[in-house]
């Protein structure tokens, strides 16, 4: 089954990538100079929070959104965008309630996605698809409404399949369920991708999910990366100050403190400041004015204000845009 | 969300079953019927001339009198119906067709040339439709075949500019760029995913046209700009006897009563089927009152009179009367919030979290009927508290949050004037007293720079920042608790730990209790005292956070727990899941509802509803009647899938 996907090389690659929404005063650099890489075969869990741009990406990436800059490329080739026939790359949506079509059954929303082309039997391939999702191939007429949210988010599993892709983009997927189901659409996207050998781009706001799935984690803040690194390594020794608050916002089994304590006035400040609103990023570091360690906490670090720490985040583990990444470690330790 | 999606079958059959539906259904097979067979059945009688009764008033043998060559006007009127109906239901296809052309454009042909026909369809659509109808029918010529183009082509930018509204809010939704990815074409989206989601309005739409065709139709012809002689339709008959209105008013009346009636039926039966797939679409109000509760509350129990309690809750039940009879979505929910206690509550979706929520914050709205042994705050039984009195008490002590801070504002008023507003009403403070509390609590929820932000609009908060401006909404009072339902789903993890913390610190500083809903148990463990596990309109489990790690004992709690994947879950297993689906209120298993989903279900299970009692340990209570008591080894299987 793995036939199409198994030995293909499948690397997807985002090259400077910016994305730009609106214009004049209303514009809006949703990615900014993205460089990110999905190894062929691997999981890459892209997380940050809403608003960072990590759908933008993946909408770039199946050409639901034009590139401003920079370029997407499939193992080295940049990726065209045909109008018609099946795609390389499939994207899965959030939403289970509205990306199926409601006056349309699972079967033919599935086979819909099934390449014209193909040497096979539709229908043989969407009883396939399904069974490859664990839903009986009898739903093939049930529509979409007959279904829980778990069950359709399958069946969307199943239609991005059904391209053969090479490379699988999944936004939130599991974010509009319950968490009784979320568990069974993670198992599946798990068997499946190590089943098929996809390259996977596995987007989400929760850290835990990201883990489950991830060989890799990027972490994303309005419109950049700030962070990439083995899923493990990055999680067991975060770099960047964002990566670590997210970290600490992150359930944890057994713990329970929110850590109320009084903290000085400085550090209050940054950890209860706003989110930077996108259409006014900050300058310099665009965390600076929620970093713990930053120029608002440590005056001496004016730096931060001003120059942009990504140009030269290759010189830091786990390509951590932050001037002071080495540093980090101590001074949150003593937050905390 | 079970009514997102209605099969539109359903939705046609609630038309007819609604009176109006009905009549105006009825009325419309009726001159559909007459349009079909009376020139069939009476062409003859119509047409035949009696020239020995020229211009005769009603009578036996002509009910509704003759014309100037003698001919029957009843027959007459009722052999029109098929060409009248007939045009108008022509000219009603033009005006779609063309419409669905037009509107359907933008989406068809690339961005600029879509841009283009946008454009001359608004300013179609600013002309006045009769205005278009005469420019038509000079251009085409007087007759039938103008009138109908005519009505037509004029009839088209409105379908053309629905159409557009339509398709624009379709091809936004999600599968319509599934498709795209999976490679459909443009027409191919349109025909297979747009037409079919936007046809029922279209539909609905077209009928109503049809009866607007009609009357246009009828204007004209009665102008002499439509059917031309020998050919008649209602508005020729009406033309032809206005020269004898006053002598024979019948005459004229018969026919304009035809086109009223025909149209009202056209217009009718199309508003009422907008109606009845509107009402499905939204489902909840279909819901009617439910007959009175008698249950009266009883006098007060000593056990639950405890000093220290903000709210005590004793067999809450909230009712809704559903299609098929009430339905309960909480059954008989008991509990008791202590002061400064932080409480949890978890559960699926639709489990009732919500609306117990809001039942002890009196906000069900009539259709719902709210009915408690016991419903006291501040050991005032609200359910017997006059309103006047109860909208003081909780006005002034008692603040909810709710998910989505940018409903709960008033978007077009600033901030600190809709905090300041209430305590005005409630404390009756001035309005410098009220707006500087207001500024004060704004900056008590630390909000920054709050002066400047008090005088700003909700859109110019962020969510997180909003969400503490509803939590200091609450503070204005002097609050004993905080419901808070789901009060950071919408926010991201950071921004959710910050509210959290505020809630936490309001908490600790001021001794306020707290009742936060949340279906993410990790959350409610790190806030809350005491979690209360709810299922299917029950608490199935009531017990201290700290137990919740290792002691929790009813079988839902334990696999919601090993559900939640977190950063310690183990990479090599499969996550633990719960099989099965929540179940429905309406249809509700005797015996435990949990049972379908439970590993451990047997037949007592299966026919024996457990109560929530007490267990091993003082402060901790399950509804279930195997209770396990194995401390929890992570992760707990519960089955794949
Ligand atoms: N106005 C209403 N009329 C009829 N039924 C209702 C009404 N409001 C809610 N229900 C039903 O009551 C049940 C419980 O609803 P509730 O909103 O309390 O669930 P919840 O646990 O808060 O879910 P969620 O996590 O989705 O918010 C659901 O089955 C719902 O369909
Ligand atoms: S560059 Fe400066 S502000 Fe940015 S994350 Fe690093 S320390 Fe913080
Ligand atoms: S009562 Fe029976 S079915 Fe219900 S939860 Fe307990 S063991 Fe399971
Ligand atoms: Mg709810």
């Amino acid at each position: 089954m793995a036939d199409t996907n198994g030995t293909a090389m499948s690397e997807l690659t985002f090259e400077q990538v910016t994305v730009r929404f609106g214009t004049g005063s209303r514009a809006l650099t949703a990615v900014d100079s993205v460089d990110l890489t999905v190894p062929s075969g691997q999981v890459v869990g892209l997380v940050g929070e809403s608003g960072s741009g990590k759908s933008t990406l993946a909408r770039a990436a199946v050409g639901l959104t034009e590139l401003a800059g920079g370029q997407i490329l499939l193992d080295g080739v940049p990726l065209q965008h045909r109008s018609r026939g099946p795609r390389p790359l499939q994207l899965v949506f959030q939403d289970p309630y509205s990306s199926l079509d409601p006056r349309m059954t699972i079967g033919n929303s599935i086979a819909e996605a099934v390449p014209r082309s193909a040497d096979y039997s539709r229908a043989g391939e969407v009883a396939r698809l399904l069974e490859l999702v664990d839903l009986d191939p009898e739903r093939a007429s049930a529509y979409p409404a007959a279904l829980s949210g778990g069950q359709r988010q399958r069946v969307a599993l199943a239609r991005a399949l059904a391209g053969r892709p090479e490379v699988i983009l999944a936004d939130e997927i599991t974010s509009a369920l319950d968490v009784s189901v979320q568990g069974t659409v993670l198992n599946l996207v798990r068997d499946l991708q190590r089943q098929l050998h996809l390259s996977m781009l596995f987007i989400s706001h929760n850290l835990a999910v990201v883990r489950y799935v991830s060989d890799y984690i990027a972490v994303m803040y309005l419109g950049r990366i700030v962070e990439f690194g083995p899923a493990a390594e990055l999680l067991g020794d975060p770099q960047h100050p964002y990566t670590r608050e997210l970290l600490a916002a992150a359930p944890r089994r057994g713990a329970l403190a929110l850590d109320v304590e009084e903290l000085d006035p400085a550090l209050r400040a940054v950890a209860d400041a706003e989110p930077a609103d996108p259409h006014h990023p900050p300058p310099g570091c665009r965390f600076h004015p929620r970093c713990p360690i930053g120029p608002l906490v440590r005056p001496d670090r004016e730096l931060c204000q001003t120059v942009d720490p990504t140009p030269d985040a290759g010189r830091h583990r786990h390509h951590t845009a932050c001037h002071y990444a080495a540093a980090a470690l101590q001074a949150v330790d003593l937050v905390q | 969300m079970a009514t997102r999606t209605k099969s539109g079958r359903h939705g046609w059959a609630a038309v007819i079953r609604t009176p109006l539906g009905l009549s105006a259904g009825l009325l419309l097979l009726l001159v559909l019927l007459l349009a079909v067979f009376a020139p069939v059945l009476w062409s003859h009688q119509a047409s035949a001339i009696d020239t020995d009764h020229l211009l005769e008033g009603p009578s036996a043998s002509h009910w509704l009198g003759t014309d100037n060559l003698g001919r029957d006007i009843f027959y007459r009127v009722l052999v029109a119906t098929r060409q009248s109906i007939a045009l108008a239901l022509l000219a009603t296809a033009i005006a779609v067709v063309t419409g669905l052309l037009l509107g359907t454009a933008p989406a068809v042909l690339g961005r600029r040339a879509g841009r283009l026909v946008t454009a001359v369809v608004n300013v179609a659509v600013a002309f006045p439709g009769l205005l278009l109808a005469l420019f038509f029918a000079v251009i085409f010529g007087v007759g039938a075949k103008g009138a109908v183009l005519a009505i037509g082509f004029a009839g088209a930018p409105a379908f053309a500019r629905l159409t557009q509204t339509l398709v624009a809010g379709v091809a936004a939704r999600d599968f319509v760029a599934a498709a795209r990815i999976a490679g459909a074409g443009r027409i191919r989206l349109l025909v297979r995913h747009i037409l079919p989601n936007i046809s029922e309005p279209l539909v609905v739409n077209a009928t109503i046209g049809a009866g607007g065709a009609l009357l246009a139709f009828a204007g004209l012809s009665f102008l002499g700009l439509g059917v031309q002689p020998p050919a008649y339709d209602w508005g020729r008959l009406m033309g032809e006897s206005l020269n004898s209105i006053y002598v024979h008013p019948a005459a004229a009346l018969a026919p304009g009563v035809a086109v009223v009636i025909s149209g009202l039926a056209f217009n009718l039966f199309g508003e009422a089927v907008a109606k009845g797939l509107g009402v499905e679409s939204i489902g909840v109000t279909r819901y009617r009152r439910c007959s009175e509760d008698s249950a009266q509350p009883e006098a007060p129990t000593s056990q639950y009179v405890v000093e220290d309690v903000v709210l005590s809750v004793r067999d809450l039940r909230v009712t809704f009367l559903g299609p098929d009879g009430p339905i309960t979505p909480v059954r008989g929910v008991s509990f008791t919030i202590g002061h400064g206690e932080a409480v949890g509550v978890v559960g699926e979706s639709g489990s009732g979290k919500s609306l117990t929520a809001l039942a002890v914050a009196q906000l069900i709205e009539p259709p719902g009927q709210v009915s408690a042994e016991r419903l006291d705050y501040l050991r005032e039984p609200l359910l017997d508290t006059p309103d006047a009195d109860r909208r003081q008490l909780l006005g002034t002590s008692f603040a909810m949050v709710f998910q989505d801070p940018t409903t709960s504002f008033n978007p077009t008023k600033r901030i600190g004037a809709q905090l300041a507003e209430g305590a005005r009403e409630h404390q009756g403070l001035t309005r410098q007293q009220a707006t500087t509390r207001a500024i004060d609590r704004l900056r008590a929820v630390r909000v920054p720079a709050a002066e400047r932000r008090a005088g700003q609009y909700p859109h110019e908060f962020s969510g997180g920042m909003r969400q503490r401006a509803m939590i200091g909404m609450g503070l204005m009072g002097e609050p004993a608790l905080i419901v808070a339902d789901e009060p950071t789903t919408a926010l991201d993890v950071t921004v959710q730990r910050q509210v959290l913390r505020l809630l936490e610190s309001i908490r600790t500083e001021d001794g306020v209790a707290l009742l936060l809903i949340s279906h993410d148990i990790t959350v409610i463990g790190q806030v809350c005292d005491r979690v209360l596990v709810m299922y299917a309109g029950r608490i199935v489990e009531d017990l201290p956070a700290t137990a919740l790690a290792t002691g929790a004992r009813h079988p839902y709690t334990r696999a919601l727990l090993a559900a939640v994947p977190d950063l310690d879950t183990d990479l090599e297993q499969p996550l633990a899941v719960i099989p099965g689906r929540p179940v429905d209120p309406g249809r509700l298993p005797s015996g435990c509802a949990f049972a379908a989903r439970c590993e451990f279900a047997d037949d007592r299970c299966r026919t024996e509803d457990p109560e929530l009692e007490t267990q091993l340990d003082e402060g901790h209570r399950v509804a279930c009647w195997h209770p396990q008591v194995v401390e929890l080894g992570w992760p707990i299987r519960m089955g794949q899938r």
